[in-house]
């Protein structure tokens, strides 16, 4: 790894600028901060209790969070007498100024379209009565001045620096002003194309960092600073967290560990198999492993989902299972069949006629050979199985089994992040650097062998 | 038992167990979705979920709509991308390789997480979510998609050639154009490759970026398929983005397919 060396003032303090923008939170004072959501039972609680007949009633709706800061009273009046067709439990009202509402309580399983649209339009229209109904004070205008500033600041040391070299220049000899000049013109290439990168890597990261930043502070919402806490990484490992993002976690833990598995060992054979085809057998095998790396996500999880019903295949962990080794074993083939082509191919035949059993000659000749290929397959399907979303989404049925990606879906649908999930974010972000650097010096050191 | 050892003591058999694990898990499901689109909920043949399609007009227009969103994402993340992958990989330049790798990191990180905190930083800086927030969502989502392939055809490029063409007498601006993006197209159409693809198809992300107002082609499949008495005719609009895939990744036939299995 070449060593990374600061060339000029001018660009470290803009960076460090650019940086500490991000990091402004941590010095904030503290704001308080509406934000509201209105979902399914248990995300805000809309408590009232129901008249047994309803027109004509007027209500007065309490609205409770678990997760947001959130709580008001409402008053409503109801306008029609009987539950909406097909839930049990959905109450259609006005409030005061006449405008009907439709709040759902349970909402029951969702059978057709029509159904979603309606609750759907429901939620909006409700949601946005609320937030005018609350003040949503977001208090984070400052955040454009800090911005503002910077940007001023880094132009006014710019311009000062230029200005600065420009007068010290005057004094040189023409020839020399003229060399200084084509040497600037360089600099200054140099220059901008680094703070090109930078600035796009502080957009890339800007989300991360936010995440990262914010999981050091205890506050429901994220943009609310309330302090450094580490209550929640305490919650996250003492399981004090959320029940569906435990259960998610240990979901996403067992189907990356049984696909990864699975895949490897399955690749790992394929691979000896495929590199020892005919050249034809071979070209045609190889382009079926890589269906599965071109298909995008919704077209590899929907076909298997047909699959499923096609056979009659409940869906659940079985199902997930199989879908991750899939869309897996295509990579390890392709991580092994390199480490192949650079061994020796007769030490295999060696083996056996020293009198190993296939199995044997598996085990001690090949398998130690394709050990860093089959390390790299797994690790890598390991990752992409944690990862993916798609075909999870498709694939897990209705049985209520949730990964780590299915879960952050449905959380977000519903209105905001569970604080939790902050923490282990930062976490995952942390090991995936850790492994991606591990895994590069290697590579790096293994070219210089 | 002996006669199987002896099948399998031939390493080409063991492919086998693969080849029927494609078969009936890639290409038995990708025929099934032909399948379900020409049938209809009793499995009788049937071309009528298919005039659906083209009498459907909120269908065509959201398919339309997802194309141009995905040709404006690949025509942005090229926009973006192919300076960064150029300055990266420009020996004078000095970049570390580290820095590539910042780059290419996010690439790692669950899509639906960096979707969320972008929401949520346009919803910290009081930025209305809508069409800019897809965009923006979209092209931060599939930005190092599109770098690492321009990176790397860039790395592999033979630098002779542009001092070549300098000591001939072209200046920066000509070498690049004439030398250098000539020769980085096999990189710039992977990369096209494989933004637009996952656009084009993407689902879940629209949802969350645009607060339910937008709905792209893949909510749309993924609403009819998951309704029971509507499935044939999501494998209907499935086939429909089957066929666009297939024909972007004939256009991108060239590359190496392997770039995520490449990176490690």
């Amino acid at each position: 790894m070449r060593q990374f060396k600061m060339h000029n003032a001018q660009c470290t303090i803009i960076l460090i600028a650019y940086l500490s923008l991000f990091f402004t939170p941590l010095f904030a004072q503290s704001n308080l901060t509406y934000d509201l959501h209105v979902g399914a039972t248990g995300e805000v609680q809309v408590l009232a209790d129901f008249p047994e007949s309803y027109a004509g009633e007027k209500i007065n709706i309490t609205v409770q969070s678990t997760k947001y800061d959130v709580q008001g009273e409402y008053d409503f009046v109801f306008t029609n007498e009987e539950p909406v067709d097909g839930f049990a439990e959905v109450y259609r009202f006005s409030d005061e100024q006449g405008t009907p509402w439709i709040v759902w309580r349970n909402s029951k399983e969702i059978k057709n379209r029509a159904q979603r649209t309606l609750v759907q339009n429901a939620y909006n229209s409700f949601e946005a009565y609320l937030h005018e109904q609350i003040d949503v004070r977001r208090s984070t205008g400052w955040i454009w001045w800090v911005f503002a500033g910077v940007l001023l600041l880094g132009t006014a040391v710019y311009g000062g620096y230029v200005i600065y070299s420009r007068r010290k220049e005057k004094e040189l000899s023409s020839v020399e002003q003229e060399m200084l000049r084509r040497k600037r013109l360089g600099q200054r290439r140099h220059y901008f194309s680094q703070l090109y990168l930078w600035v796009l890597l502080v957009v890339l990261y800007a989300p991360i960092a936010l995440i990262a930043v914010f999981s050091f502070t205890k506050s429901k919402v994220l943009g609310n600073w309330t302090g450094f806490s580490m209550d929640l990484y305490a919650n996250l490992f003492t399981g004090k967290a959320d029940a569906g993002l435990n259960s998610a976690i240990g979901y996403t833990v067992l189907i990356a560990l049984v696909a990864a598995v699975c895949s490897t060992i399955l690749g790992t054979l394929a691979a000896i198999g495929i590199y020892n085809m005919r050249a034809r057998s071979r070209k045609v095998v190889s382009l079926l492993n890589s269906v599965p790396m071109i298909n995008p996500d919704i077209i590899t999880g929907i076909s298997l989902f047909l699959l499923f019903v096609a056979l009659g295949m409940s869906q659940g962990l079985a199902t997930v299972c199989i879908a991750h080794v899939v869309f897996c074993t295509p990579y390890v083939v392709l991580s092994v069949l390199p480490r192949l082509s650079r061994m020796n191919p007769n030490t295999y035949e060696a083996a056996l006629d020293l009198g190993a059993t296939p199995a044997q000659a598996l085990r001690m000749v090949m398998i130690p050979e394709l050990w860093p290929g089959m390390l790299s397959g797994f690790i890598l399907a390991l990752t992409l199985s944690v990862d993916d979303f798609g075909v999870t989404f498709f694939t897990k049925g209705s049985g209520g089994l949730e990964t780590l990606s299915t879960f952050i879906y449905s959380d977000a649908r519903k209105g905001g992040l569970t604080p939790e999930l902050r923490p282990l974010f930062t976490i995952i972000l942390l090991v995936m650097l850790t492994v991606l650097i591990y895994i590069n010096i290697r590579n790096s050191k293994q070219e210089k062998k | 038992m002996s006669k199987l050892i002896r099948i399998f003591s031939s390493r080409r058999a063991w492919a086998w167990p693969y080849v029927f694990f494609l078969m009936l898990f890639v290409v038995l499901p990708l025929i099934l979705v032909a399948v379900y689109a020409f049938t209809d909920i009793d499995g009788h043949f049937t071309m009528r979920n298919f005039l659906k399609f083209f009498s459907h007009s909120e269908a065509i227009q959201t398919f339309l709509y997802s194309v141009m969103i995905a040709v404006f994402n690949t025509a942005i993340c090229l926009l973006i991308g192919y300076p960064a992958a150029y300055i990266m990989a420009q020996e004078d330049f000095k970049t570390p390789k580290v820095m590539a790798m910042l780059f290419i990191l996010p690439m790692w990180i669950n899509f639906l997480l960096r979707t969320v905190a972008t929401v949520e930083l346009f919803n910290m800086l009081g930025l209305p979510l809508g069409e800019g927030a897809l965009l923006f969502g979209l092209c931060y989502d599939y930005l190092p998609f599109m770098i690492y392939p321009i990176y790397n055809t860039l790395q592999k490029m033979d630098n002779s050639y542009v001092e070549a063409a300098q000591d001939l007498g072209a200046s920066r601006w000509q070498s690049f154009w004439k030398v250098i993006v000539p020769l980085s197209m096999p990189g710039v159409y992977s990369g096209i490759v494989m933004v637009f693809m996952p656009t084009v198809s993407t689902f879940a992300i629209a949802e969350l970026l645009t607060h339910n107002n937008i709905k792209l082609f893949g909510s749309l499949i993924q609403d009819y398929i998951t309704t029971t008495d509507l499935l044939n005719y999501g494998a209907v609009l499935s086939l429909v983005l089957l066929v666009i895939i297939a024909l972007t990744s004939f256009f991108g036939d060239n590359d190496d397919n392997g770039e995520k299995g490449g990176m490690i």
